[in-house]
């Protein structure tokens, strides 16, 4: 289902189209009510909720988060109610919001995935599924995200069962993401949301205990932007598959950084928590760098980065 | 499939928060490392009661980077009309250390109010336990229970009852008692004590709960401090049956509910459940925590 007029601000992920490519990451925007004071969702190219899984997870302990130097590491633990707390709680509200809704999911298996996908299959009014494959706080499942061979599974047995559009989401925690990358479309995503969390640590050396109750958790935060840009230039130029850039965005050149990278939309993360009015502030913005761009779309303007020259590469590295 | 279900807002959410920019109007210095910082902001201020809490930040640069939360100390007026916020802090950190140096006409990022707040004083007579900067609360708690306040839009109604009115407030030493000359405006009773016995009772303030419960049992206890303490003091409560409120200072990480960092261990009919503070709290019945 697509919302809002045609416009230059318009993008198309294979087949999911967004009014515009301003989204809201997982886990950083609650389940959209928590936003409601904030933000009008209309504005939004649209909003992905808390991840969900197929039953009621508890989370992790307390601490599960704390702030590091221009970042924050978190070890949530997919604190969620499950799915079909989800389907009645949250979704009648998310659906209501008149902004594309982009259901994040993540099982523990290839089953658990496929039998999700299924029961959401059921809400034509759905824009996408994000399949989580990359969540680094969870113990006991498949760690999907740094195999391209089970990538490359899980993401086709979630296109074989249902018509919504699929975005993969991946890990930065691998050696190389572009062969995720490629496993992903080879399964048939529309889209890879890069990226999720960087695996990170903070110690209270004083007390000779990690800072987390979980120990280690995930980094985010611009501290992580140089690590997504570099991430989704990588993927935009080994694979032909629409890049969602994520991490650290904060300001409309951090968007516009993505976007020349590679990306055809970008999300907006840890930054809803310290200025929840951002992500509709940017959509504006954004029309008007598009227009004193002088291009046609925002879509003109994605992956138009380009290398400086080798030869000028190799004088700056020899006259150091 | 078209969906039927019901479209509500579960307690605790705010749906009249607002985020906004701040300006510093004073820094006061009210005992060691501790400082009372006005803001105005006038769209928080008529909103907020007391026990809630609103999220500040510096308005530029990315470290510190989330907001912190601060409970609501008092609000303040500017010709005849409600003008903003002051709270109370504690330089501890990143943020508190940066926030000391913040001086007249700086603007700051707050969103707000937040959380539940304290429940409306019920008849009779009422304790406050504050210990440490734990004590901020309770200003705004005491003016509108002794009816020198009143808070929030519409303004809650409260029976005024100065003298049934007693905080009980424990620092480390004396060096570190704030805000007393605000708190004694208002006629309530005031008791001290420090763990170095430099003021008030040598000891803990748990002991003079102790001795305040046996002469004349409270009504309520609201308690806000230091974790060990909250601990002792929902003890002493139940052991008297006497209802007992405590303000959590868990992490938080937004204040509105977004991010789930902020949990705490809520009993429920078969076990327990992890609750986001920032939103069905801070205030909770100590009865209803796991502990
Ligand atoms: C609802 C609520 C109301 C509150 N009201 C008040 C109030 O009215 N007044 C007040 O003073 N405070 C209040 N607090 C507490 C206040 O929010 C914190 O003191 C504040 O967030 C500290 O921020 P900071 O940047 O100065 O400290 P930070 O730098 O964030 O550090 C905070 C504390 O955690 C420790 N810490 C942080 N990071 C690490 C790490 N990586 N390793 C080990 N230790 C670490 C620090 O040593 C420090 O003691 C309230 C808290 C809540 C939840
Ligand atoms: C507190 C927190 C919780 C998160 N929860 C999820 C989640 O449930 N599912 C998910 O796919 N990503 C989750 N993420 C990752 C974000 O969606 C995003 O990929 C990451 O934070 C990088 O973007 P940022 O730097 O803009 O935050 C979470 C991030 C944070 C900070
Ligand atoms: S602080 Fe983010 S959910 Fe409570």
């Amino acid at each position: 289902m697509s919302y809002g007029p045609v416009s230059r601000l318009a993008v198309q992920l294979n087949r999911l189209r967004l009014a515009n490519p301003i989204l809201v990451a997982s886990g950083t925007f609650g389940y959209a009510r928590e936003m409601a004071a904030y933000i009008d969702f209309r504005q939004l190219g649209g909003v992905i909720p808390k991840t969900v899984t197929p039953l009621p997870r508890l989370g992790n302990p307390p601490p599960r988060t704390v702030e590091t130097p221009s970042g924050m590491l978190n070890s949530i633990g997919l604190d969620n109610d499950g799915l079909d707390a989800f389907i009645e709680k949250h979704l009648p509200y998310l659906l209501s919001l008149g902004t594309a809704v982009i259901v994040n999911i993540a099982g523990k298996d290839e089953d658990e995935f496929v039998a999700m996908a299924k029961r959401l299959d059921e809400f034509e009014e759905l824009s996408a599924l994000e399949l989580n494959v990359s969540c680094p706080n969870v113990t006991g499942g498949v760690d999907y995200g740094t195999d391209p061979a089970k990538t490359e599974a899980v993401v086709r047995a979630v296109r074989d069962t249902c018509e919504l559009p699929i975005i993969a989401k991946l890990t930065p925690n691998v050696a190389n993401v572009p062969e995720i990358a490629a496993a992903a479309a080879a399964g048939g995503a529309d889209a890879v949301s890069l990226i999720n969390t960087v695996q990170g640590m903070a110690v209270d050396w004083r007390r000779r205990r990690p800072v987390l109750g979980n120990g280690i958790g995930g980094l985010s935060g611009p501290a992580i932007k140089p690590v997504a840009l570099r991430i989704v230039w990588q993927v935009a130029k080994a694979v032909k598959i629409p890049i969602i850039g994520v991490g650290g965005i904060q300001s409309l050149d951090d968007v516009m950084e993505f976007i020349v990278a590679g990306a055809t939309a970008v999300q907006i993360g840890t930054a809803n928590f310290y200025d929840p009015g951002l992500a509709g502030r940017l959509v504006a913005e954004l029309e008007r760098i598009v227009e004193g761009e002088g291009v046609e779309c925002v879509a003109d303007l994605v992956g138009t980065l380009s290398l400086p020259s080798p030869s000028c590469h190799f004088q700056d590295v020899a006259s150091i | 499939m078209k969906l039927m279900g019901l479209i509500s807002t579960p307690p605790g959410m705010r749906t009249d928060a607002i985020e906004t920019t701040a300006t510093v109007v004073e820094q006061v210095r009210m005992a060691r490392d501790t400082y009372r910082l006005r803001l105005r902001c006038p769209d928080v201020a008529k909103r907020i009661v007391p026990g809630q809490f609103f999220m500040v930040r510096p308005s530029t640069g990315s470290d510190p980077l989330l907001g912190r939360p601060f409970a609501l100390y008092d609000v303040f007026e500017e010709n005849g009309a409600l003008a903003g916020i002051d709270f109370g802090y504690l330089v501890v950190g990143k943020l508190t250390s940066e926030m000391s140096r913040w001086q007249p006409g700086d603007m700051v990022r707050i969103w707000g109010p937040l959380g539940n707040g304290f429940p409306t004083p019920p008849p009779g007579r009422l304790i406050m336990v504050g210990g440490g900067i734990g004590q901020t609360p309770f200003l705004a708690v005491s003016r509108e229970a002794s009816g020198a306040r009143r808070y929030g839009r519409p303004a809650r109604t409260i029976s005024a009852n100065a003298e049934r009115l007693t905080l009980l407030y424990g620092v480390r030493s004396r060096e570190y008692l704030a805000g007393l000359d605000d708190f004694r405006r208002d006629g309530l009773t005031i008791r001290l004590s420090t763990d170095d016995g430099s003021e008030g009772h040598h000891g803990y303030v748990t002991e003079l709960l102790d001795e305040e419960i046996a002469s004349d049992p409270p009504a309520a206890v609201y308690c806000c401090g230091p974790e060990p303490m909250m601990h002792a003091v929902s003890e002493r409560c139940e052991r008297a049956c006497v209802p007992c409120w405590l303000s959590l200072e868990s992490p938080m990480a937004c204040g509105f509910g977004a991010c789930f960092s902020c949990v705490v261990k809520v009993k429920t009919g078969d076990g327990w459940d992890y609750r986001r503070s920032c939103v069905e709290g801070p205030v909770f019945r100590a009865d209803e925590l796991v502990l």
